[in-house]
């Protein structure tokens, strides 16, 4: 539902037709002052097109000379800006690969110190390599190992390579 | 001077350039500017009045369409698009300077009070001068007039009676309803009609 002052801009600009502008002009008191208004208006938009008009722009080429080295300006000021961005944005990921590096070096490290330390998982025996004197000529390729069992206060004495036992080493 | 690939880009469509432009292209955006350049600043220094804010305006309308022009859709023509950047930023700029100004030279409110809907601006008999008036005193009343109406105001009327759009494009461009324009526009056209009476009867 359009208001009065819609409709008679409407009438006024000839915007209105048919039924709603028989409508619209039966709604008037009077019509004759109505379409002396109406003149009045195409006076009134007259005079602004015919002073208003011509407003020139003067300098015209110094004008778009302006323009453009404002939009270098900007475009240069938008590129430092957007470089500013980019280098603000590598510091934190390069911050944030050597924090999670650091902590998955710590975790490995500490995860295989705990597994090794684990008694569970420890080994029975502990092997050492006994100062035993292999004669070389006699056995060059022997070797004496001992095993230690610790639960089982068992030690194992292991020889390998040995040609002939030493007289010493015979057990008695 | 216009050189030979100027002369060429006067046939090519602005919605090309606009493509153009959206990849970049600077040229591109200098013909446009050199299409438009004289109407908005017309716009604009007919809704200040005064020639260096109208060249400042203008130059911030074009800027401001520079850096969004990749945002422009084609829904509307660039015409209307580049206007409605243009009244944005010089309605804006007319209400800071109100703010800033502390007052008034426009007033809504009192406009809307003052005039009757239905009251006629029709000359009374006897009431007009008969001299005739010089360009300049035409024009300094004409700009007096205006700046006695709110910045909306003024956009509907100068759009409509000097751009001669369609209500339909002055919506648009102003962002509101048509009714709203063509409200606007019976209110600004009765406070001139009543300002401007004697001016328009003795040319």
């Amino acid at each position: 539902m359009r208001t009065f002052e819609e409709k008679w801009t409407a009438w006024l600009d000839g915007q209105l037709s048919g039924r709603e502008l028989s409508e619209f002009e039966a709604s008037l008191p009077d019509k004759a002052a109505a379409e002396i208004e109406k003149a009045d208006a195409k006076k009134l938009g007259a005079l602004l097109k015919s002073e208003l008009g011509a407003s020139a722009l003067r300098n015209e080429e110094f004008f778009s000379h302006q323009l453009r080295e404002r939009i270098l300006r900007d475009s240069g000021t938008r590129f430092a800006e957007r470089e500013a961005r980019s280098r603000t944005w590598w510091t934190i990921p390069r911050l944030l690969w050597t924090g999670t590096a650091s902590l998955a070096v710590f975790l490995i490290f500490t995860v295989f110190v705990i597994r090794d330390k684990n008694p569970a998982e420890e080994s029975q025996y502990l092997t050492q390599i006994l100062n035993a004197r292999v004669d070389p000529v006699v056995s060059p390729n022997g070797t004496v190992s001992m095993f230690e069992a610790k639960q089982d206060r068992v030690t194992v004495l292991w020889t390998e390579g040995l040609q002939s036992l030493p007289a010493d080493y015979a057990a008695k | 001077m216009q050189t030979e690939a100027t002369l060429a880009q006067a046939d090519v469509p602005d919605l090309d350039l606009v493509t153009r432009c959206q990849a970049g292209d600077t040229e591109a955006f200098d013909e446009l500017v050199t299409r438009y350049r004289t109407r908005v600043f017309g716009m604009i220094y007919n809704m200040v009045h005064s020639e260096q804010d109208a060249w400042d305006l203008a130059q911030d309308s074009f800027l401001k369409a520079w850096k969004s022009i990749k945002r422009f859709r084609g829904r509307s023509s660039f015409y209307t698009w580049i206007y409605r950047i243009v009244m944005n930023v010089t309605i804006d700029w007319l209400r800071k300077k109100q703010i800033k100004g502390g007052g008034a030279e426009f007033d809504d409110t009192i406009q809307l009070r003052e005039v009757e809907p239905a009251s006629k601006t029709v000359p009374k008999a006897g009431a007009l001068p008969h001299q005739s008036m010089e360009r300049s005193e035409i024009r300094a009343r004409i700009d007096k007039a205006i700046k006695q109406l709110s910045p909306e105001q003024r956009a509907v009327i100068l759009m409509k009676e000097i751009e001669e759009m369609q209500y339909h494009e002055i919506a648009e461009t102003l962002g509101c309803s048509i009714g709203t324009v063509m409200s606007r526009l019976f209110y600004a056209r009765k406070k001139l009609q009543n300002l401007l009476r004697d001016v328009y009867e003795n040319i």
